[in-house]
């Protein structure tokens, strides 16, 4: 047997002393709520365990506005890119909506700060600072502003 | 002092641990969700997502950063579900331009070597070359915007990480058959240009043929359309238009793009009458009905109508 094996079992007759009282012991007042306590703490630990191990949560059903910092900042680079093209800035107000509740202005300056700290292309900036410019000259209500 | 209660306390221990575990997981600091990937959006989310990097495509012509975008959503078949989103768009009245750029983007995506029209006997059927995927793989060129990845680390190199991304190509079920009578101004044998042909300024798009094609290899009956520009190549993101009493479909050649770039169809319902036009234009097809065909053995079954359409046709 390895000296992992004869260290791991050592350590389990090791707690069978424990075992055995929490189980078997002698209840007093005083231990009957130290062997209540240890139930729930073993209950909170195989819920951990569960959760965290068995059956971990699963990421499914989410929104744009829970993606990661980078999936943002990319989107946000389509959104230019799009606009870039079809000048629609409409389109693009309501495409960045979809990252959350920030203003669309908010959300290409982020993704702006994003790409100028990660090495994005000079072409891709240029996109975002014209999408920045144009929402922020543009009036949602009235449709006015923008290139 | 010795109590007798039994062990049912430690099983009351237990659940109340439980509990307390569920309520702080759901109501003290419930998940929320961060950092996740587009692949895990909901689907009209992934839908939306997919447009966007269509329309990108089309600002932009990239084709590796939107196969690199594609991939974060993790499709099976890339250009597969595009063309389906490009069908659903239509038919749920979405933006043509949106069905469009999900259209081009499709075949683009899933434009291999070129199909051929090969050439039989007179009697033998016509079988479109099946194409693989030829996703263009940028290389790795300083100045680049990296496109985030599917790994946790935050991207700090600023080259491209389309160059890794690669997609199997698009499994592709039947192969378009035709009779080869009816195609002759089809070139056989001879490839077309690799590059999408477009339809050319000026002269409109107008049917040129009209045949009826009995196939036992196509188990519904459908309207097969083709069109081709003035030099005889198959041009893509044609809008199709089908009208039948009480109802209306639109579709654009190329959405089956492993059938041909110009290739369209349509499955019509036996007994429905069927008028077919280009949304650009020209005279409706019209009287197009489902009829069956009979092979030697006296079995019978569903024939097709095939149109074709050419730039410069009267």
């Amino acid at each position: 047997m390895s000296y992992f094996h004869w260290k791991k079992l050592t350590y389990i007759s090791d707690l069978s002393p424990l075992i055995r009282w929490w189980l078997y012991g002698t209840i007093t007042p005083v231990s009957r709520w130290i062997r209540f306590l240890i139930a729930v703490l073993l209950g909170g630990v195989l819920g951990l365990l569960y959760g965290w191990v068995v059956n971990p949560v699963k990421y499914v059903d989410t929104t744009p506005s829970s993606l990661r910092a980078d999936y943002q900042a990319d989107y946000v680079l389509m959104v230019a890119e799009s606009y870039n093209q079809n000048r629609d800035l409409p389109l693009a107000a309501r495409r960045l909506a979809l990252l959350g509740e920030s203003s669309p202005t908010e959300h290409v300056r982020q993704a702006l700060i994003f790409g100028a700290q990660n090495g994005y292309a000079d072409s891709d900036l240029e996109l975002l600072s014209q999408l920045a410019s144009d929402l922020q000259t543009w009036n949602p209500i009235t449709g006015t502003g923008g290139s | 002092m010795r109590e007798n209660r039994g062990p049912w306390y430690l099983l009351t221990g237990f659940v109340l641990g439980a509990f307390l575990g569920l309520l702080y997981a759901w109501v003290v600091s419930p998940v929320e969700y961060v950092d996740t990937s587009p692949a895990a959006m909901r689907a009209d989310f992934r839908d939306q997502y997919r447009a966007l990097i269509a329309s990108a495509y089309v600002a932009n012509r990239d084709i590796a950063r939107a196969q690199a975008r594609l991939n974060l959503l993790s499709d099976r078949d890339v250009a597969r579900t595009l063309a389906e989103q490009a069908q659903h768009t239509l038919a749920d009245g979405g933006s043509p331009e949106v069905a469009q750029a999900l259209a081009l983007l499709a075949l683009d995506l899933g434009q291999g070597p070129t199909p051929v029209v090969v050439a039989g006997s007179p009697t033998a059927v016509s079988t479109l070359a099946v194409p693989t995927a030829a996703v263009e793989a940028a290389s790795p060129t300083a100045g680049v915007t990296q496109l985030p990845t599917e790994t946790p680390q935050i991207p700090t190199n600023p080259v491209t990480a389309a160059a890794e991304t690669s997609e199997p190509s698009p499994s592709l079920g039947a192969a378009l058959q035709t009779p080869q009578a009816t195609r002759t101004s089809l070139p056989t044998g001879a490839p077309l240009p690799t590059r999408t042909p477009t339809a050319t300024s000026g002269a409109p798009i107008a049917l040129e043929e009209k045949s009826f094609v009995c196939d036992p290899n196509l188990a519904e009956p459908m309207i097969q359309v083709v069109a081709e520009n003035a030099a005889g190549d198959q041009i893509s993101g044609i809008e199709v238009v089908v009208n039948w009493e009480g109802g209306e479909n639109h579709f654009f050649t190329g959405i089956k793009s492993e059938l041909g770039p110009g290739y369209a169809d349509f499955t019509m319902t036996p007994g429905e009458v069927y008028s077919l036009r280009l949304a650009e234009g020209g005279e409706p097809v019209s009287e197009l009905t489902a009829a069956e065909c009979e092979s030697g053995d006296g079995s019978r079954y569903w024939g097709s109508w095939l149109l074709l359409f050419a730039q410069g046709a009267e």
